[in-house]
């Protein structure tokens, strides 16, 4: 099917992207040196919706890297990814405002939460633009991850692992078929990495999506199907 | 605790209140002012030109305004040794290649006697007469009843301000003979008495209007042919006087020409011409002036936008990071664009149509009305139109290439 369609279909609620496929795929970076070793790059690697994935790296290795490439703002790499059945080097910048919105949430390792604004502005900024969650939702989750007392603060206010929760509700405020969480709970101690994990999975259980995670070695509190070493 | 969570529809505020910083006021400010300076500089020069342009044009509605009317000079020693005063067809051709001659029409003269008579309350005019013809597309605006038709007979004529004048504050003064207006004598019928060729008729004509420029008296060209045909000798003759429409009427070429080849402008009526041209000349620059500054005000704006959005490019990337369309995005710097653009426009406006309240009393004394306002509005509005584009363009640009990175 053409994304075309995927995507009308996507508006109607009804298609989402299966499996994420990766056919030899090589940043540019790498091209000189290769990638010995890696279980990802230069490999056939198929991620499947529903199912928990880490990719546990050493830094360098290209892990945020990866997560440009899924979320389309970086496309120096060789090989091809596709979503479903489609090649994403072919998507289009409407397209992937679609697919940033509706079908792959993002949680980047430098959060890039907005310092001037408060915490929930900063998931409202998101939230609105999806319409996805109601007002209760939201606080919910901030009080689930112990910091409803936040919510109206700065974010520039915070400390990190706070701000690292606040980037976490607020990649949660869309409806996503994967959410890709790099390096998420790296500011968090072993009880509020519990908590975050948990309200990741319990999400991406309820809307069937896959994750996939990344880690340099505070791994996330997930049960993982697969680990890939990058 | 600030969450207007429920609104969904104003997300716009959130992001405004992301993206005003670095907003410069005093960039925006000093955008807006020299835009505005710009902008009515164009337009009163504009408008003033379209109101003080009919003094000028009103000089004369019959004529053409780029004209000159061209004789020979008569000297007593050229006419003693029989010199030509007629233009000869190798004149006529070197004229009318010359680079600032648009067109060039011939007089035409009758081959008969005229005898006119004017009769008015029970006393009577009679005299000899003259006139002459021009082509149509030489008078500018013609009278409604220009034209002839051998069936009905009558004759419109149109005749030098200056004879009425002469008669009015001459003629009937001494005489004492009643002083007539424009409109009455267009009431008064004119007999024109015609011989030649054996045959002596007489037709009516009628005063249809007055020239300041010509200093003859005018019937239509089908007149002449007519009665030329019917009362004359049915030679053809070559003319002694052209009209001259010419292009730059200010131009040294034309007085040098002139001067070199002997001829003389009839009157000294190419004043106004001048006139008009200085008038022209004297809006095109500051209009131009003008033009620059609004240009210059335009590359104010470009700037500011540019440093804004180099200042705020990683929020403007984090949006779209968050799934932002790059058109959401940019609508904020749009929204703020525009609205500067719009009371830069309505400002201007006003304060044309102020300053124009302020002169129109002045033009209206020398018996003009003024114009119409609406092409200075359409104009500021195509400029501020143009600038706001550009603008749009910009930010759009620049969020594009934000995509990339």
């Amino acid at each position: 099917m053409d994304i075309g369609g995927v995507l009308a279909a996507a508006e109607h609620g009804y298609m989402e992207i299966s499996k994420i496929e990766l056919h030899g795929v090589l940043p540019a970076v790498f091209a000189s040196r290769g990638a010995a070793g890696s279980e990802v790059w230069c490999r056939d690697v198929v991620l499947e919706r529903g199912r928990r994935y880490l990719v546990s790296a050493q830094s360098g290795t290209g892990k945020s890297s990866l997560c440009s490439y899924l979320y389309g703002y970086r496309s120096d790499y060789a090989g091809h990814i596709l979503f479903g059945d489609t090649d994403i080097s072919t998507l289009g910048v409407g397209k992937w405002c679609e697919l940033r919105s509706r079908h792959i949430a993002y949680l980047p390792q430098e959060m890039r939460l907005f310092p001037e604004l408060t915490a929930m502005e900063n998931v409202e900024l998101k939230n609105r633009l999806t319409g996805y969650r109601g007002v209760g939702d939201i606080k919910a989750m901030f009080d689930r991850l112990g910091i409803a007392d936040k919510m109206g603060e700065p974010v520039a206010r915070l400390s990190i692992g706070q701000q690292q929760r606040v980037a976490i509700i607020r990649a949660l405020c869309q409806p996503f078929d994967f959410i890709l969480l790099d390096e998420p709970v790296s500011h968090l101690d072993e009880a509020n990495n519990r908590l975050a994990a948990d309200l990741v999975a319990d999400e991406a259980a309820r809307q069937g999506a896959g994750i996939i995670a990344t880690s340099v070695g505070n791994n996330v509190m997930l049960t993982i199907d697969k680990e890939y070493k990058l | 605790m600030s969450n207007g969570i429920n609104n969904n529809g104003k997300s716009g505020n959130l992001l405004w209140k992301l993206l005003r910083k670095h907003v410069s006021a005093v960039q925006m400010a000093g955008f807006s002012l020299a835009s505005l300076v710009g902008l009515v500089i164009v337009l009163l020069a504009l408008q003033f030109y379209i109101d003080i342009k009919p003094v000028f044009a009103s000089d004369d509605s019959f004529m053409r305004q780029d004209y000159l009317v061209l004789t020979k000079t008569v000297s007593s020693i050229g006419s003693l040794l029989g010199s030509n005063a007629e233009f000869s067809d190798a004149e006529l051709d070197e004229l009318s290649r010359q680079p600032w001659v648009r067109k060039v029409g011939r007089f035409t003269t009758p081959q008969y006697r005229i005898y006119g008579s004017l009769t008015f309350g029970n006393r009577a005019l009679r005299t000899y007469l003259f006139y002459e013809s021009v082509p149509d597309e030489f008078i500018d605006e013609l009278p409604a009843d220009w034209g002839f038709d051998p069936v009905h007979g009558k004759v419109p004529v149109i005749v030098s301000r200056d004879y009425l004048a002469l008669y009015n504050f001459g003629f009937a003064a001494t005489r004492n003979m009643p002083r007539v207006s424009e409109g009455m004598i267009g009431m008064i019928p004119v007999q024109l008495t015609l011989s030649g060729n054996g045959r002596s008729e007489t037709v009516e004509g009628r005063i249809v209007g007055f020239s300041n420029r010509l200093n003859t008296i005018i019937v239509p060209e089908e007149f002449m042919q007519w009665s030329n045909e019917r009362f004359g000798a049915g030679e053809r003759r070559q003319p002694s006087r052209l009209i001259v429409e010419v292009s730059r009427p200010g131009d040294k070429a034309i007085t040098e020409y002139v001067a070199a080849h002997g001829y003389e402008i009839a009157g000294d009526k190419a004043d106004s011409g001048k006139a008009s041209y200085l008038l022209r000349l004297m809006t095109g620059v500051i209009v131009a002036v003008g033009t620059i500054i609004s240009l210059l005000a335009f590359f104010v704006l470009l700037l500011s936008i540019s440093l804004l959005m180099q200042k705020n490019s990683r929020k403007l990337q984090d949006l779209l990071m968050l799934g932002y369309t790059p058109a959401a995005v940019s609508a904020p710097y749009v929204k703020m664009v525009v609205a500067a653009n719009a009371a830069v426009l309505v400002a201007a406006c006003v304060a044309m149509l102020v300053c124009r309240s302020l002169y129109l009393p002045v033009v209206s004394s020398l018996g003009v009305a003024g114009g119409s306002v609406a092409v200075s509005i359409i104009v500021a509005i195509v400029i501020i139109g143009a600038i706001t584009a550009g603008s749009v363009y910009a930010i759009r640009r620049r969020v594009a290439t934000l995509w990339h990175n």
